[in-house]
């Protein structure tokens, strides 16, 4: 008959009672043990949301620079929104499509770990811009100062024409399958404006001095049936297919983009663009050098995004704020934890203390019975720790047991929800798990606790006398 | 002559009652021989049950020798004193105190623990035990399942686990019937003849303190009577009563028809 034996017998003995006592300090530990893994949890979200935020705050700064610095001209737009034919192309009649208007910021790009979107470069079907004489291009560049780079677009819609009935009266719509952006494919505004798309899904990005490639969008993909690598005959001119772009925008959803010439070929617009777009040296110059570009052109309408650097600007502001009130709550959820860790660590250590002083108390006569008959001091101390420690373990297998299942619920309950709110959200926010080492650790802390709990009843256990024995009320 | 085993001179045993020292043992002297069977005897408070705490190393004197064996376990100090317990001492109760939640075979085998026995051993031993005391079969029956006269039983098992040199029994049959009473005075008594167990009983029973050998009777902390008792003929095979040739199973004698075990008050008070 062994002392462990004896251990469970007795913790067996009381069952409701012992029953109780498990619930009750399993709870607690379901508690010590949620907590560590809510902090994790809150420590993983918040670092990714750190990071996300880092990253938007990073492509803000960019968009910001950007944005400072670019001005927009096109043709007054034509509003009726139907294709237009160049004047010397009398038999083409590939319409224009899509001007360059001053598209608005679109937040939903940021978020989620997004890309910054090409700005401005959407056909937002706001109207249709007109076609210009290339040699505009030269001419902005080369006689107003302060510009560091124009960047001619040709950019065309191609699709099919649909019947529309409107209260009773019929027009004919052109429903656009897809839009082609030629953008002039060289190394100073590859390399340095970041003119292309940004989100490559498949194969690579256009390069600068490429020719008779073209970098399609997935919905490009679908409707001509193609992938990285194949042949694509569009507008009877065939390129080969060297990338896939996810589309940031909706504007950007149909749009194809290929080298500017290659562009103005397929689309028999050989020495016309619809827009330019032109990078001032600096934010400073940039309202100087628009008045410059109206004066000189004033059919251009050209547009600087002030407004747009606004709320880039209040964006940027919102966001460093942000990430500053995550690293504040992270560190409050931290303190949070401790204290409450503290508190369930008292507490259930004054469980097993109380429940094992009780049960040292009820059983005075038989400890003074194992005295009186032989026992030593250290016998009895061993065998009331082993039953306080053995109570713990229990409640310890029920504690991961109950945290395993509730440890979120417990966790969020407890624990201040991670910081940042509202704005931004991320997908796929960790969850509280218990990981084998905070298993391992739990057990471990019931060992721990049980000891330190059963280590004062146990003492006065060892002190009781063996005359207690001869006590018969 | 028999050697003495015990040998208690000038024992003072002082308690403090609150504030006011209560003399329980008053200069007392006692010398107990191998093989005794004895009786403690007295009105409550002489200090009966100190006595036998003292010789069973459970309570320590204020002052004199207690020699067990020829050394005083009065000034052995607490550390060593449960050794004393385990191996020499074999204690039964008034209220039996078994361990509720173990059988009569595990109670009995708990003085054998922490001596370096094997688990078989005990086993056989415990087994062996309960056989002599009369509960052969009765072995994995927890105490609520026994009478009370087969828990105490149970508990003299326990006591001669370790093969003590003495029984020290605090009135072993002062929770018990009269039926029952019988056969555990019996049981000591036939102990004390066959295994030459020395057994000092405490009891205010006077009835059971007949059927020992020597009586004590304690007052105010003093030895102030001694007086032969039955079990001393028996131990020689002579009838008390009229001296004839008995047998230890005898309950009357068959020369005589006297019952052997009588109810005669030896002490007045």
């Amino acid at each position: 008959m062994g002392i462990i034996n004896r251990a469970i017998r007795n913790i067996s003995r009381r069952k409701i009672r012992a029953l109780l006592v498990i619930i009750a300090l399993g709870f607690s530990m379901a508690i010590m043990v949620s907590i560590p893994a809510g902090v994790i949890a809150n420590q993983q979200t918040s670092s990714a949301m750190a990071s996300n935020l880092s990253n938007v705050i990073s492509q803000t700064s960019d968009a910001i620079n950007k944005t400072a610095t670019q001005i927009d001209c096109s043709l007054a737009s034509d509003l009726s929104g139907f294709g237009f034919a160049p004047p010397d192309n009398a038999g083409g009649g590939r319409p224009f499509g899509g001007g360059s208007p001053p598209a608005g910021f679109d937040p939903s790009q940021f978020g989620g770990g997004g890309t910054p979107g090409r700005f401005g470069g959407g056909a937002f079907g706001g109207g249709q811009a007109n076609p210009m004489n290339e040699s505009l291009y030269t001419d902005i560049d080369s006689t107003i100062s302060g510009i560091a780079a124009v960047e001619p677009i040709l950019q065309a819609s191609e699709g099919s024409n649909a019947t529309i009935s409107f209260f009773g009266r019929t027009f004919t719509r052109l429903v656009t399958e897809y839009t082609i952006e030629g953008i002039p494919l060289t190394s100073n505004l590859v390399d340095n404006y970041n003119i292309l798309p940004t989100n490559i899904t498949a194969g690579r990005n256009l390069q600068a001095g490429e020719s008779g490639v073209v970098l399609l969008s997935e919905n490009n993909s679908a409707y001509f049936g193609v992938g990285v690598g194949d042949t694509v005959n569009i507008l009877d001119h065939t390129f080969t297919v060297v990338g896939i772009h996810g589309s940031s925008s909706v504007s950007d959803r149909l749009t194809l983009y290929m080298n500017l010439s290659d562009a103005q070929t397929a689309t028999n617009n050989t020495g016309y663009i619809t827009s330019l777009r032109v990078f001032a040296t600096s934010s400073d110059v940039v309202t100087q050098v628009a008045t410059s570009i109206s004066s000189l052109h004033s059919e251009l309408t050209v547009t600087t995004d002030q407004t747009r650097l606004n709320q880039l600007q209040t964006l940027q502001s919102t966001y460093s704020a942000q990430l500053a009130s995550a690293q504040e709550s992270n560190s409050q959820t931290y303190a949070t934890a401790v204290e409450e860790i503290v508190v369930v660590v008292v507490a259930t250590s004054l469980i097993v203390l109380f429940v094992m002083l009780y049960t040292v108390k009820e059983r005075t006569k038989e400890i003074g019975t194992l005295k009186a008959i032989g026992f030593s001091n250290l016998n009895v101390m061993s065998q009331f720790m082993l039953e306080g420690v053995l109570l713990s373990m229990i409640a310890g297998v029920v504690g991961i047991a109950i945290g395993s299942i509730a440890a979120p619920t417990i966790s969020s309950l407890l624990l201040p929800s991670t910081g940042i709110s509202g704005v931004i959200r991320i997908s796929g926010l960790s969850v509280a798990t218990l990981n084998p080492e905070l298993i391992l650790a739990l057990f471990g802390a019931a060992v721990l606790l049980g000891t330190l709990g059963s280590l004062y009843p146990a003492w006065r256990a060892a002190k009781i006398r063996p005359a207690e024995a001869m006590k018969y009320e | 002559m028999s050697k003495p085993v015990l040998q208690i001179e000038s024992l003072n045993k002082t308690y403090m009652l609150g504030k006011r020292p209560v003399q329980a043992l008053n200069n007392l002297n006692l010398q107990v021989n191998q093989g005794e069977f004895i009786a403690i005897m007295g009105p409550s408070g002489s200090g009966k049950t100190t006595l036998l705490n003292i010789i069973g190393a459970i309570d320590k004197p204020t002052s004199g020798q207690v020699l067990l064996d020829g050394i005083d376990v009065g000034k052995m100090p607490e550390n060593q004193l449960y050794k004393v317990r385990r191996d020499k001492m074999g204690f039964v109760f008034q209220t039996f105190n078994l361990l509720p939640y173990l059988n009569a075979r595990e109670n009995v085998e708990l003085p054998m623990e922490g001596r370096g026995k094997s688990k078989s051993e005990q086993k056989k031993r415990a087994s062996e035990l309960l056989a002599l005391v009369g509960l052969s079969g009765r072995e994995n029956h927890r105490p609520q399942r026994l009478s009370a006269g087969e828990q105490q039983r149970v508990a003299i098992a326990r006591a001669l686990a370790n093969n003590p040199a003495f029984i020290l029994a605090d009135e072993p049959t002062g929770n018990l019937d009269s039926q029952n009473k019988q056969e555990i005075i019996k049981l000591l008594a036939n102990l004390n003849l066959t295994q030459g167990t020395t057994i000092i009983m405490v009891t205010h029973d006077s009835q059971a303190a007949n059927h020992t050998e020597r009586m004590l009777l304690l007052k105010d902390g003093k030895i102030v009577k001694e007086k032969e008792g039955l079990h001393l003929a028996k131990k020689n095979n002579k009838c008390p009563h009229c001296g004839n040739d008995i047998q230890i199973s005898d309950s009357t004698c068959p020369s005589c028809k006297k019952p052997i075990y009588s109810s005669d008050e030896i002490f007045s008070t």
